[in-house]
């Protein structure tokens, strides 16, 4: 009956990973993704709080060529199995910070979670939008990389592990997908 | 966004303008994620999803074979192990295994050393490809959007000729995009082409077990009315094909049950989006339909199981009443709290009769969890019997021993 899932109660099994190793491997990140994961490049994602499997996917997609990055895909390219189960079991031990909020208005509140519901936003990246599993936090990531994100994902250029958020993103229009990113990110701090 | 009901959908659309949600007339409310979708509201806060596949196979020293129980006289090894997301197993002409994945992109070749064996990645990247298919020293591979070809393979592993389109006329949807490849007696490629959902009406093209000649040429659908099997073979004496399908999701905890299906002819509806295991009706596309329309069932094989793999045993090495029995391993439920499945079921056909349906191998679920998913099987030259699993990124070996 598998469906293309998004996420689970049950926890898949952490690969075996060293957080301490991970911490010195991610000297290399901390540039753009921040010293301790969290990013103040609006383009670049904050990677503190994020599932550990979404990590290591996101690693293995970037390395595969499923997922492109001018950045990313030849940094993945010289990571092993190793290197990217310890960067995201380090990246995940990290405290998650908001970025600095833009206040949204009451109406564009209300547009937001009226949108993220219809959209389905909260069935795979939880109430709080925390993110499990393959689906990531949003709540801590900026409004231009979630824009920047869901446009891709609407033309189907952005790496998708099983298709879910591509077949999410085809009947978005363009203003919905700015409304939604703006919500996530101006949404109180998790 | 084909299938919400008119009136659900007009009423959404009515409320989306009403607020000033939607900029356009005409635009259609999002689907929810398949695995979703069909969900009943009183379950919308159900806990249930699917279960996250690991970014990495276990190593072999956290894999516990010895909880894996088969009957007297049988003996299970783990034969191959950190082969991420491992899925279908095919042999070459030359003894290579090749072995498939879905989400990981990847397909790998499996070479037996003796006591070891080699992992070597020869594609990746790829859209989920599940299926793979050997003939003639070519190695056919099936995506979600393909089916390409690699020939020469077994000589080139290690610089793996490039992957050749024979077949690309075909859905890209991706819920149960994923395709089960296979030849059949007749020398034509069959596959799966999935409903785009958990339930719904899908379109004419969709739901279906599909052949087309190895060149790509002869397009056609063989069965109708499948929800979406990835897993089937042909009676090794009738040449007749039998499938495993998996059910609808969020109808209840014990139905409908996931099916085996028997296809002597071409042209059979097996009841999907209308009818489900034979006797249950859809609660919205079932009305004003009869499920004696459909062809019933050949078994009943559990609620949520999860059925992938089908293989007709044809070895010598099992004892003799083993001669064409069916393999059905199955991968396991997440739409259900007490979890099924996890386990190889075999299947004995008795003319006139219901087959016979019992245990062979079981032991991944352990309690409420599970530590790894029997998805495929392959028998190797000596009899034993290969089973793969996606979870732990492994393959074992089932040997018996006289």
């Amino acid at each position: 009956m598998l469906i293309v899932g998004a996420a689970t109660a049950t926890s898949a099994p952490a690969p075996a990973a060293d957080v301490e190793a991970g911490r010195r491997k991610a000297d290399a990140c901390g540039a753009c993704h921040g010293p301790t994961g969290t990013s103040s490049i609006p383009t670049t994602p904050s990677l503190a709080g994020q599932p550990p499997i979404y990590l290591h996917w996101q690693l293995m997609l970037f390395r595969d060529g499923r997922r492109k990055d001018p950045q990313m895909t030849p940094l993945a390219a010289a990571l092993s199995e190793a290197d990217m189960a310890d960067l995201a079991a380090w990246y995940a031990a990290q405290p998650p910070v908001a970025p600095a909020r833009t206040p949204l208005t009451a109406p564009q509140a209300h547009r937001g979670r009226t949108l993220g519901e219809q959209f389905h936003c909260f069935a795979c990246h939880g109430a709080a939008l925390e993110g499990r599993e393959y689906a990531p936090r949003l709540s801590t990531l900026h409004v231009d990389y979630l824009t920047s994100q869901l446009r891709r994902f609407k033309a189907g250029t952005r790496g998708d592990l099983d298709g879910t958020m591509t077949s999410a993103a085809q009947s978005l229009t363009d203003e919905a997908i700015v409304e939604i990113a703006r919500f996530i990110a101006g949404a109180p701090a998790p | 966004m084909r299938h919400t009901p008119v009136l659900l959908t007009a009423a959404l659309t009515l409320a989306a303008i009403s607020s000033g949600l939607v900029p356009a007339l005409g635009q259609q409310p999002p689907a929810p994620p398949s695995w979703k979708q069909g969900q009943p509201s009183e379950l919308a806060d159900s806990a249930l999803s699917p279960h996250a596949q690991p970014p990495a196979p276990k190593a072999a020293a956290e894999i516990p074979v010895d909880k894996i129980k088969v009957p007297a006289g049988f003996k299970v090894s783990l034969w191959a192990s950190g082969i991420n997301n491992a899925r279908v197993m095919t042999w070459g002409d030359k003894g290579t295994l090749f072995v498939s994945s879905r989400v990981a992109g990847n397909v790998y070749a499996v070479i037996d050393k003796g006591g070891t064996r080699e992992v070597k990645t020869i594609a990746k990247g790829l859209n989920l490809p599940n299926g793979v298919a050997f003939r003639d020293g070519t190695l056919y591979v099936a995506e979600i959007h393909r089916i390409t070809r690699m020939d020469g393979i077994e000589d080139k592993l290690d610089s793996p000729p490039p992957m050749t389109v024979v077949y690309d006329t075909l859905p890209k949807d991706a819920p149960h995009g994923w395709k089960y490849l296979a030849f059949g007696p007749d020398g034509k490629l069959y596959f799966n082409i999935g409903a785009p959902c958990n339930i719904c009406l899908p379109p004419d093209t969709h739901a279906n077990i599909s052949r087309v000649n190895s060149d790509g040429t002869g397009f056609e659908y063989f069965a109708h009315g499948v929800r979406n099997s990835v897993g089937f073979d042909w009676h090794p004496v009738t040449k007749e094909l039998y499938f495993a399908t998996h059910a609808r999701d969020w109808l209840g905890e014990d139905v409908p049950n996931d099916r085996l299906d028997h296809a002597p002819r071409k042209g059979l509806h097996f009841g999907f989006p209308f009818c489900h295991q034979g006797d249950i009706p859809d609660p919205e596309f079932g009305k004003g339909r009869s499920c004696g329309e459909f062809a019933a069932p050949l078994l009943k094989t559990g609620p949520h199981v999860a059925g992938n793999g089908v293989q007709f045993y044809t070895g010598s090495m099992f004892p003799p009443e083993y001669k064409h029995r069916m393999f059905l391993a199955q991968r396991g439920s997440w739409n259900r709290t007490q979890k099924s499945g996890f386990r190889v079921m075999m299947v004995t056909l008795r003319p006139g009769d219901v087959p016979k349906y019992e245990v062979f191998a079981e032991g991944w679920m352990q309690g409420d969890g599970f530590w790894g998913r029997p998805v495929y099987t392959q028998q190797m030259k000596d009899g034993s019997l290969l089973i793969s699993d996606d979870y732990a990124g492994a393959i074992y070996r089932v040997a018996y021993q006289r």
